[in-house]
């Protein structure tokens, strides 16, 4: 690399966009080949391997011109798609409270782009590969138009002119080739824009200049806020039976200024994130970031999208003064049970606040004494925080940072069981708020949510060396994952408010994301078993020649170290989550598959036309999929997982 | 701490501090906590589940599988099952069947593509990239949703419509190709086969030998499918000779059905005794040492404990649960060796292995595809390709992955000693490649088997979706959850079972 005399002033970097990460990631170094050559070695190297390249050519041409073919064709209907955008997405939510939505999308979009400007270590693109990207698109915009069959002539009645046979009649080739001049100039555009790029750096150069992401990232989607501006893309509604154009409450129209504030948003939020880089504050920044993300779910989910009926009355004078006592009362008596040589007494207290909290149970079961259920489950975290306190003791800043934790917990704790027994006042058709992509979006986030801890605390139970807990977890996570998880869905839909106490009853989403959590559960268990495997046995070894405890060791040694292992399969979890709440649509729910598969085609005016929805669907799930993997595998990458 | 205060070190070991401070009594203590806990919450909900049935006045229990369901199925070995149990089993027959096809079909355009992603040709693997990744990255049930959608809009089925009439036709009802199926004397044949390959192991063997001696190519392997090609070339023909098997199997059968049942349940309950005895036999004698029996810790116990507990629970399974358990032993031995004796003699001379090629019915005025070639209706299909597409694409991964983390230096080290390239693939790649792909490939066809269950989304007759109308059928939730958990459980251990057997073979014997 010394003798690379182009490194220097390429790879410095001082707008900080982490241009050490490409150097780690970039391929082997080889200079590029001219073009005659590459062919021979690439397609031609032996007669084998020409006639592979011819027949898989063909396969290829004809799959794309089938594909363009499907998509072009004058049989589709992609109406049915533009007209229900906002169906697909939000389903009925409310049309006077969109703004909701748009505030819960703002917040999300804001705390992105201040992550990414906390965090964010991204490498840029080598001129090389812009430019060949940009050739590529133009070549294959060419392509499609060259191969997609000539359009059929449109009939006096708008449909396509038929002739006697009942066949199509199409263009002719010239004329088809003359319409398409728009895609002809596309094409001519990003062709010549990547085959500039090229010709204006000599190889050396092109490969080791990097185009930062970010500005490209922005870019792009600046491009794609503005082309809401200048073409009238979606401006069409269907009204009396017609599709028109209508300037007032169209798709388009009405995303337009949403989307430009949106992507403002963003930018706004990676100038504050890397504002704040480098500051004495950055790390408290980050870990208030990051509180905001863990919380976000909650609060759009219950408060924003909602549009709870909270009752002041019952707020102020129950849920306030007992989060706050549990708060300041369960800090107090953990404050307490820290201080370092409080030896035996401690024990007591916790095991007498134990023997509490159980018998809460046992007295709501028998029916004794009323109590809140909230305050019952409060007294037991409270009492398995204090059986975990002695593991905590030291000097006043950490047994402050316990104290806090709990306050912290307890708070959101009495905040959520609050909302949840907040009735919405959104006035919707559907009992259920949210469909389409929102509640495929909302199930993944909350299955995603509670499974985790319920998955470590698997994953600890089952590499213990105490016999009871490993059984019960092995047998628990092999029962879940060998049963498909359509048959839980389908459990859980139709018999979890069987199993559920009196006065308590869940709704559908509810109910499966409970379902799903616990399936999910099972298998986030086996990601994170590995990592913990994988720390070593000397770990262990030291950790017990400084006298830790195993509740010590555990939460300091291991689960950092195994977690942080663990962290690309648990990736690949979260894809397979996402692609999961697929199975909904089968339950019933009008999630996003739902919608595309039953619900637009029994639209009077869509009648059976499936295949274009579906296809959207497949688009958009594949755009969020594929994007997560290709960072799975960069953080792998990054991590250095495999190499150690 | 100084040393005149300090207790000496035997003081402090003689010292046992108090009960409630020692590490065993409070491991266990927690243990038990938990269980109990554990147990407690399953009273719980299952007193309160108990209650809401009875609220509910639905009865629990598994009588439905004894009555007539009222159901028709749309596809499978018997459309009108006469008993709940019945449309079960023909799910599960169902399930296996496409658990099968696809995890062969999946295995065959997995390995392809992903020996394709590597190839040095380009457009290849830009191909099979491509196609890895626009699959992968879909959810299966969209992608079924598409094949069925697709499906769907096909042409309808007349009789000269398909690409090959009488061999491949394609329509809004499916496809359709030629079957093979198993004919008159295949059980027969199939004697014939199992003969032929134990005299072609005994063949392999020899020639292993020779090759082992004189160090010449001997090919044991060609010679093992030679043999057992020829004893099966000979029955052929000559199956009818082994007609004589009927007769004897029926009275095997007869023997079976004279058993009593309660020597079953003696057999069964001494059997699983002695079967936790010899466990905890073997246990304590791998702790022995020539020094003598090493200290058992907790855990030990445990084990001990748990194993003898399991013994005992058989025997009040047996005797005390399910008191019918003998009878069916004894009914399911008698009925399996009677179709078994069916498929012998009485003038079974047709060939083993028959084939019949799709015809399309006229039936009224609605064309159907007919009974005589393999059908795939229109939701197996969508099941079935999307299953295997899917699948191919995870297995395409993993294929690479093995193939790419064979040491670069086996293969520099083959062809340093001269290997030609398909010597070298067979003989040092892929042996190698083969043992990191199997555990990841076992757990795809695990996947495989478990996303069949989809097919309740298109209406294809397997066990999910014979269960779901059931339940809508009978309402009975719980017992035909029990029933899928089973059978879906009972598929991932027998495919565990078989993936593990190969791997247990293929392991490195480290030194």
């Amino acid at each position: 690399m010394a003798a690379d005399p182009h490194f220097g002033l390429e790879r410095h970097d001082p707008e900080g966009f982490g241009l050490t990460a490409a150097v780690e990631s970039a391929p082997p170094d080889e200079p590029s080949l001219p073009v005659g050559e590459w062919l021979r070695k690439n397609l031609f190297s032996s007669p084998f391997n020409t006639v592979l390249t011819v027949v898989f050519t063909v396969v290829a041409l004809a799959g794309l011109r089938g594909l363009l073919n499907f998509v072009f064709s004058e049989e589709r209907n992609w109406d049915a798609v533009r007209v229900n955008l906002r169906l697909l997405f939000t389903q009925a939510y409310p049309e006077d409270q969109y703004i909701r939505v748009w505030v819960s999308v703002g917040i999300v979009v804001a705390l992105a782009g201040l992550s990414l400007g906390l965090w964010a270590r991204l490498s840029g693109v080598p001129v090389a590969r812009l430019a060949m990207w940009l050739m590529t698109a133009g070549g294959l915009i060419a392509l499609g138009v060259v191969l997609r069959e000539p359009s059929a002539m449109s009939g006096p009645d708008g449909g396509p002119l038929l002739d006697a046979a009942g066949e199509v009649i199409r263009q002719s080739f010239g004329a088809a080739m003359a319409d398409r001049i728009w895609w002809w100039l596309a094409a001519a555009v990003l062709f010549g824009a990547g085959a500039g790029l090229w010709r204006g750096f000599e190889d050396e150069r092109r490969r080791h200049t990097y185009v930062p992401t970010i500005p490209l990232v922005f870019g792009s989607l600046g491009l794609a806020v503005a082309a809401l501006w200048l073409y009238r893309w979606g401006h069409f509604a269907f009204t009396g039976g017609e599709f028109v154009y209508e300037p007032g409450r169209t798709v388009a129209t009405s995303t337009k200024l949403p989307w430009t504030v949106m992507w403002l948003l963003l930018m706004a939020g990676w100038a504050a994130g890397r504002l704040g880089r480098g500051r004495p504050a950055e790390s408290r920044l980050k870990v208030l970031v990051n509180l905001t993300w863990l919380l976000s779910p909650f609060i759009l989910f219950w408060v924003v999208l909602r549009d709870p009926a909270i009752d002041w009355g019952h707020v102020w004078s129950t849920d306030l003064p007992m989060a706050v006592g549990f708060a300041v009362g369960g800090g107090a008596v953990l404050y307490g049970l820290t201080r370092p040589g409080i030896g035996e007494a401690g024990r007591v207290i916790a095991v007498g606040l134990l023997a509490f909290a159980g018998f809460n149970w046992v007295a709501a079961f028998a029916g004794w004494y009323p109590m809140l259920q909230k305050a019952r489950f409060g007294f037991l975290l409270l009492a398995l925080a204090a059986l975990l306190a002695p593991n905590f003791t030291g000097e006043r800043a950490q047994r402050l940072r316990l104290v806090w934790g709990w306050a912290g917990v307890t708070v959101v704790f009495h905040y959520l069981v609050t909302m949840a027994n907040t009735a919405s006042t959104l006035n919707t058709p559907t009992s259920e708020f949210l469909g389409g992509f929102s509640v495929t979006l909302f199930v993944a986030v909350f299955t995603l949510i509670f499974s985790f801890p319920m998955g470590v605390l698997l994953a600890l139970g089952r590499t213990s060396k105490l016999p009871i807990f490993r059984v019960l977890s092995t047998a628990y996570i092999e029962a879940m994952r060998g049963i498909p998880l359509i048959t839980v869905l389908f459990f859980f839909a139709n018999m979890l408010n069987l199993f559920l106490p009196q006065n308590m009853e869940l709704g559908s989403v509810a109910a499966v994301t409970v379902g799903f959590s616990l399936f999910a559960a099972a298998y986030l268990a086996e990601n994170v078993r590995g990592g913990l495997q994988a720390v070593g046995r000397s770990q262990y070894e030291a950790s017990d020649a400084v006298g830790l405890t195993t509740v010590q060791r555990t939460v300091f040694i291991v689960l950092p170290q195994g977690l942080r292992v663990s962290i690309p399969p648990l990736v690949g979890q979260v894809i397979a989550t996402f692609k999961e709440t697929s199975l909904l649509a089968v339950i019933g729910i009008f999630d996003f598959l739902f919608l595309a598969n039953r619900a637009i085609p029994s639209q009077s005016e869509f009648l059976g036309v499936k295949r274009e929805g579906l296809l959207f669907v497949s688009v958009v799930y594949w755009i969020f999929a594929f994007s997560m993997s290709k960072y799975s595998q960069r953080l792998e990458r990054r991590l250095g997982v495999g190499e150690r | 701490m100084s040393d005149s205060s300090s207790p000496t070190l035997a003081a402090t070991q003689s010292q046992r501090p108090p009960f409630y401070r020692d590490a065993v009594v409070v491991k266990w203590l927690t243990q038990v906590a938990a269980l109990l806990l554990v147990l407690g919450a399953l009273f719980f909900l299952t007193t309160r589940a108990g209650q809401e049935l009875e609220a509910k006045n639905i009865s629990t229990g598994y009588g439905f599988l004894d009555v007539d369901p009222g159901i028709a199925l749309s596809e499978g070995i018997d459309i009108d099952p006469d008993t709940g149990g019945r449309a079960l089993w023909v799910g599960m027959v169902n399930t296996i069947r496409l658990a099968i096809a696809g995890i062969m079909a999946a295995t065959a355009l997995g390995v392809i593509v992903g020996v394709g992603r590597l190839s040095g040709n380009w457009i290849v693997s830009k191909l099979s990239s491509l196609f890895i990744e626009m699959v992968r990255n879909v959810p299966l049930l969209v992608q079924i949703f598409l094949i069925f959608a697709v499906i769907a809009a096909l042409p309808r089925a007349t009789e000269d419509q398909g690409p090959i009439p009488g061999w491949l036709h394609l329509s809004n009802k499916g496809l359709s190709v030629p079957r093979v199926f198993p004919g008159d004397g295949f059980y027969q044949w199939l004697v014939f086969l199992g003969i032929g390959a134990v005299a072609g192991r005994y063949a392999a063997r020899r020639r292993r030998r020779v090759q082992d001696l004189t160090g010449r190519e001997a090919y044991p392997v060609l010679w093992f499918l030679a043999v057992t090609a020829a004893f099966g070339l000979a029955g052929w023909w000559l199956h009818p000779v082994f007609g004589w098997l009927g007769p004897v199997l029926a009275a095997v059968g007869d023997a079976v059905g004279a058993v009593p049942p309660t020597a079953v349940r003696v057999a069964l309950s001494l059997g699983a005794l002695a079967a936790a005895g010899w466990w905890i036999k073997r246990f304590v004698d791998s702790h022995r040492t020539p020094a003598g029996l090493a200290k058992l810790t907790d855990d030990d116990y445990f084990r001990m404990i748990f194993a003898g507990t399991g013994g005992l629970l058989v025997v009040v399974v047996v005797f005390a649960v399910w008191p019918g358990l003998g009878s069916w032993v004894v009914n399911s031995g008698r009925d399996l060796f009677e179709v078994l004796s069916d498929k012998f003699g009485d003038g079974r001379t047709g060939p083993p292995i028959d084939g019949k090629r799709p015809d399309i019915q006229k039936l009224g005025n609605f064309p159907n595809y007919g009974p005589a070639g393999l059908n795939f209706t229109q939701g197996m299909a969508a099941v079935y390709f999307g299953v295997v597409l899917y699948t191919a694409a995870f297995i395409a991964e993993i294929v690479r992955g093995g193939i790419l983390a064979v040491p670069r230096g086996q293969t520099e080290a083959a062809q340093a000693v001269g290997l030609r390239r398909t010597t070298m693939l067979r003989r040092v790649v892929l042996p190698q490649a083969f043992r990191i792909i199997l555990p990841p490939l076992g757990n795809q066809y695990l996947n495989l088997t478990k996303n069949t269950s989809l097919a309740i989304a298109v209406g294809y007759s397997d066990l999910a979706q014979v269960g779901q109308t059931l339940f809508s059928q009978t309402g009975k939730s719980i017992e035909i959850f029990s029933i899928w958990m089973l059978f879906y459980l009972a598929c991932s251990l027998s495919i565990s079972a078989v993936v593990n057997f190969f791997n247990v073979r293929l392991r490195l014997v480290e030194r």
